[in-house]
């Protein structure tokens, strides 16, 4: 009989610990009441934003998942410039969503969620390109962009042995890689999967040692950090956001070889 | 210029492992000068490193955080390994009766405070698992006051086996609930088939094949110690399996090698020797590291500490109190349950930590329980210090009859027999043996190869313990050895020995086998009926369990 009365107390604890998902805490305080508004940069972002209107893609469904998991009905997108996100102008958005490296500049603009995803540094090459080492990572041509916090990477640790072409920033960028003016281009692994799994144009040779990580942006001094944080955690346990990079990046990033650049 | 161009500041994993065992080292020791349990030097050294302080390991640090979660399975596995089965055994009733209490009430105050906060049912069913599980944290300061063997010291210690097993199975039942897809009953079901199956892997299985491991790799002690740690991950893995918490697992793998591995053993020894120096303290760290004091010293963040303390010690209060009405225990003794069951230390991290990380609890629900354990054991220390002088009957202690088992041999070595005794004895009360190689000034002193060729050979029999050489007389040797070593039992592996009574019995091992046939009793006449009969029953018990391996044994006994 107590065997019975504890089976059936658990039974009763699961059920209602299964009908509701928030954490402990404070309360998600939107914007726009019922809706999760999120900016983002770059519209479409193969792997992360596609369609129209942007509903697919590795943060169009983390946004989803946050806003169930918030409690709220619906996302509404916003597009902002990549230079004024990193800025902490959301332009009226809860959360910046655009695929941003936490960096010690940023974080005086701008509060950063928890990680949602490990960003090393991942090499974005032509298919066909080969290249399994740092020596004959040096022999390719690279592209860097101006803004990318990735570019001292790749001459302080790659050192190309040809000066690599300079752009203004990542379209240009990916831009050249088309044209064949260069071999590589040095993204985060994520996004690096995201453009390899959507464009048959492209291959991820491989990703470096070291790195950094995929989080949210909130504005400076908001009041939904740890709510978001726990909603974040709690994707991650429950396996949502590993079936997101399935889907959206094609693989995982443990799949992806890693070439050791420091002796 | 360009010499002090080169010299950057220091970064990466060397500079981050520095860091983490420079406050390993000097955490504890600038602590308890201010008299201050060390783990509160660690979790605030991890603090003062981490990205909301120095910020000399940054937020994204994957390494010490994951590190950290090896030191969490390995806490709650010496956790399980360090309980005392027998005190649960000898006062079951007590054990039983307030270890139902401690859990129950902290829970239902948990689970209550959650909802009258707005929290989902997930979350405050975890602060009441959380608000219910303790840690022994003051045993010792109650131990070495002679009061270990007191009935209320021994329930509280046994009731801990209790209350942090079900605080855990809460933990596993919300978190599998949060991680796991499904409807309700299947996920239940899936648990519960988790539980069955480390309970037959952990009571029966487990404790098989690594008992079968140590008589085979037994002998090497790097060996015995990784053997150790493939069953508490085995464990941990087994219970992920199932979708319960990994901590689970590690749990029972402590309860399965309980018995395996005593806790004055040298095995022991090297568990406690690696968790005290890497794997706990960093754990300990890695806690630190989510430690803010802009979430910390907030009003809210207090308020819900406040709260939390008011739960979780005031149940345990209350717990404490009815259980001790019901159990007929004095003021004092009801006093020393509470000062035993109130810190909150190892479970309640771990249950915080894993809430954390499956998102029901926030930062501030990490730094309030953090207010919570640094309250609960300052409170309980200073009071251990007022209750053991509320308590002045010191009950001499007599320990069990395998406590510690002393083997006294000649300048052969043991016989297989009289190791097999030994471990026969001793295993049933969590004990340990010794053995003690006495030669003549005229006997060669054995070298190195051969004490470890004895010891290799004393290992199969699932001896754990270490072996000893004495230029002494057999005779005088069993006289030092009970007033210097203080063991439970001397057996002499020798059949011609012969000596008066003492106060700690002596059993003369002459047979080959291990059998109640095989040894003779030398104990005093008032508890000699007691002992040998209790000698006997252990035997006898393993009288026929040997039978079959009986024909190997005598070709053994008589190859040597």
């Amino acid at each position: 009989m107590p065997l019975a009365a504890l089976l059936g107390a658990a039974a009763l604890t699961l059920g209602a610990c299964a009908s509701d998902r928030s954490a402990a805490g404070s309360s998600f305080q939107p914007v726009r009441p019922g809706v999760l508004t999120v900016a983002t940069a770059f519209l479409p972002a193969p792997g992360f934003w596609q369609g129209r209107p942007p509903t697919f893609g590795l943060e169009a469904g983390l946004a989803a998942a946050l806003a169930r998991r918030l409690g709220l009905h619906r996302v509404e997108v916003v597009q902002v410039p990549f230079a004024q996100l990193v800025r902490g102008k959301l332009h009226g958005a809860d959360i910046a969503l655009s695929q941003l490296t936490p960096t010690k500049e940023r974080e005086r603009s701008v509060d950063f969620t928890t990680a949602y995803l490990d960003a090393p540094p991942g090499v974005l090459a032509r298919k066909g390109v080969e290249a399994s080492d740092v020596h004959s990572l040096q022999g390719l041509r690279w592209v860097v962009s101006r803004l990318s916090t990735l570019t001292p990477i790749v001459t302080d640790r790659i050192r190309p042995s040809r000066p690599p072409v300079v752009v203004d920033d990542r379209s240009e960028a990916l831009a050249v890689l088309r044209s064949g003016r260069a071999d590589a281009l040095l993204l985060d692994l994520p996004v690096a999967l995201g453009l390899a799994h959507a464009d048959w144009r492209f291959q991820v040779l491989g990703q470096l040692d070291g790195g950094e990580d995929l989080a949210g942006a909130l504005p400076n001094g908001s009041s939904n950090g740890e709510v978001v944080d726990s909603a974040i955690r709690a994707l991650q346990a429950d396996g949502t956001i590993d079936q997101l990079v399935s889907r959206w990046l094609g693989k995982s990033e443990d799949d992806v070889p890693l070439i050791l650049t420091e002796q | 210029m360009t010499l002090l161009a080169a010299i950057t500041a220091p970064s990466g994993p060397v500079f981050e492992f520095f860091v983490l065992f420079a406050v390993i080292l000097f955490g504890p020791i600038i602590f308890s000068r201010f008299r201050l349990p060390g783990l509160i030097g660690l979790v605030l050294g991890g603090f003062a490193i981490g990205a909301h302080g120095l910020g000399w390991i940054s937020a994204g640090n994957h390494t010490v955080p994951e590190l950290g979660h090896l030191g969490l399975l390995y806490l709650m596995f010496v956790a399980g390994l360090e309980l005392d089965l027998q005190v649960l055994k000898d006062y079951r009733r007590a054990a039983v009766v307030l270890g139902l209490f401690a859990f129950a009430i902290p829970a239902a105050g948990g689970f209550l405070l959650g909802q009258a906060l707005g929290w989902s049912t997930a979350a405050s069913c975890l602060l009441g698992a959380l608000a219910s599980s303790h840690t022994l944290i003051t045993y010792p300061m109650i131990r070495d006051a002679g009061l270990g063997s007191n009935p209320a010291v021994a329930s509280a210690v046994g009731a801990t086996v209790l209350t942090d097993t079900l605080a855990l199975v809460a933990l596993a039942v919300v978190s599998g609930s949060q991680t796991e897809s499904g409807s309700g009953v299947r996920i239940l079901v899936e648990l519960a088939i988790g539980f069955v199956v480390l309970l037959v892997v952990g009571l029966i299985l487990l404790p098989r094949a690594v008992d079968a491991a140590f008589r085979v790799w037994g002998s090497d002690r790097v060996g015995r110690y990784v053997v150790i740690i493939v069953a508490l991950l085995f464990m941990a893995m087994l219970a992920q399996v199932f979708g319960i918490e990994g901590i689970v697992g590690a749990f029972f793998a402590g309860l399965a090698l309980n018995r395996l591995v005593p806790n004055e053993g040298p095995s022991m020894e090297r568990v406690e020797f690696f968790g005290a120096a890497v794997f706990v303290p960093v754990f300990l760290v890695s806690i630190g590291l989510l430690l803010d004091p802009s979430v910390m010293f907030t009003g809210e963040t207090l308020k819900l500490a406040l709260w939390i303390c008011l739960v979780a010690l005031g149940g345990k209060a209350i717990a404490c109190w009815l259980a001790g009405l019901l159990l007929g225990f004095s003021r004092p003794e009801r006093a020393v349950m509470f000062t035993l069951t109130a810190p909150q230390a190892a479970a309640t991290l771990a249950v915080t930590l894993i809430g954390f990380e499956i998102g029901l609890f926030g930062t501030s629900v990490v730094n309030a329980v953090l207010v919570l354990i640094l309250v609960s054991i300052v409170l309980s220390a200073l009071l251990a210090e007022r209750v053991i002088e509320w308590l002045p009957s010191r009950v001499v202690h007599r320990p069990p009859l395998g406590g510690k088992v002393l083997v006294v041999t000649t300048s052969t070595g043991p016989s297989d027999a009289a190791v097999r005794v030994a471990t026969l004895l001793a295993r049933p009360d969590g004990g340990h043996s010794e053995v003690m190689i006495t030669r003549t000034p005229t006997d060669p002193a054995p070298d190195r190869s051969a004490l470890r060729a004895v010891e290799k050979r004393i290992f199969r029999h699932g001896f754990d313990g270490h072996v000893r050489t004495d230029v002494v007389q057999l005779d005088d040797a069993v006289a030092k050895a009970i007033l210097t070593t203080e063991p439970s039992l001397v057996i002499v592996d020798e059949p011609s020995f012969d000596a008066s009574p003492a106060h700690v019995p002596v059993l003369v091992v002459h047979g080959v086998t291990p059998s109640p046939r095989a040894v003779r009793l030398i104990a005093a006449a008032d508890d000699k009926n007691g002992v040998a009969a209790e000698v006997a029953r252990r035997l006898a018990r393993a009288d026929s369990k040997l039978f079959r391996g009986r024909r190997r044994t005598d070709a053994e006994a008589a190859k040597r």
